[in-house]
């Protein structure tokens, strides 16, 4: 994919760009779209997704967002329900509460909220029940 | 990299404020105000009155355009909307429906 956008701008921004809300860009209102998407910069509003998002270091969120995938490492304020993995890194702030097919936090991250994942119990842990 | 990209996938309905160079590929409505250098590139759409740095324009604008550098129409760009720039170039397959305010 990266490959036919760089052919088909001749322009000066011929390098493969991922989608990237920058460090000095404030967005307010909705932010939709297939692709993936970073955020390094403030949005605040409603996010949904069909790719991954990942909020980088300094990067602060304020909404409900609905992804496939999201790693943060920054700020955020707001519910999360992802169909792929929700990765809290170090550093992280994350207040709200997290849906997905897989949870991680680091150590290091800071997080208020509920975790709602679904899996199989193991065995041994169905039957003790 | 101080760079905002709004990839061809992605669709903003709100206000975008940035002091980053801004490029467009997906889609605006609403507001863009930008300090630094705006491209408007082939695909996007921008439903939105654009405020900014040096504007290269070659994807679809409605709404009224300010620079407090220059405007670039390129071949391809469709613009409806008023311009406002102290230079101002429409390239040869450019569409543009509006007015323009050079600050004479």
């Amino acid at each position: 994919m990266a490959q036919t956008k760089t052919t088909s701008h001749s322009g000066t921004s011929a390098a493969a760009q991922e989608a990237t809300i920058g460090s000095g860009t404030r967005v307010r209102g909705r932010v939709s779209g297939d692709g993936d998407l970073v955020i390094l910069g403030q949005v605040e509003g409603e996010i949904t997704m069909r790719g991954d998002l990942t909020i980088g270091q300094g990067g602060s969120v304020t909404s409900n967002v609905e992804v496939r995938g999201i790693e943060i490492a920054g700020s955020l304020e707001g519910d999360v329900n992802a169909s792929g993995d929700v990765h809290i890194s170090s550093g992280a702030r994350v207040r709200g509460d997290m849906r997905g097919a897989q949870i991680a936090i680091d150590e290091g991250a800071e997080f208020a909220g509920r975790l709602d994942c679904d899996f199989e119990l193991p065995a041994e842990l169905q039957s003790s029940r | 990299m101080a760079s905002t990209v709004i990839g061809a996938g992605i669709t903003i309905e709100g206000e975008v404020a940035t002091d980053d160079d801004v490029i467009v590929q997906g889609t605006i409505r609403g507001k863009l105000n930008a300090k630094e250098s705006v491209t408007i590139e082939e695909g996007a759409t921008v439903e939105a009155d654009i405020v900014g740095g040096a504007m290269r324009v070659a994807g679809q604008v409605t709404g009224n355009i300010s620079s407090t550098d220059r405007v670039d129409l390129q071949p391809g760009a469709k613009v409806v909307g008023n311009v406002k720039a102290a230079r101002i170039t429409i390239a040869d397959g450019a569409q543009f429906k509006g007015n323009v305010d050079m600050d004479v």
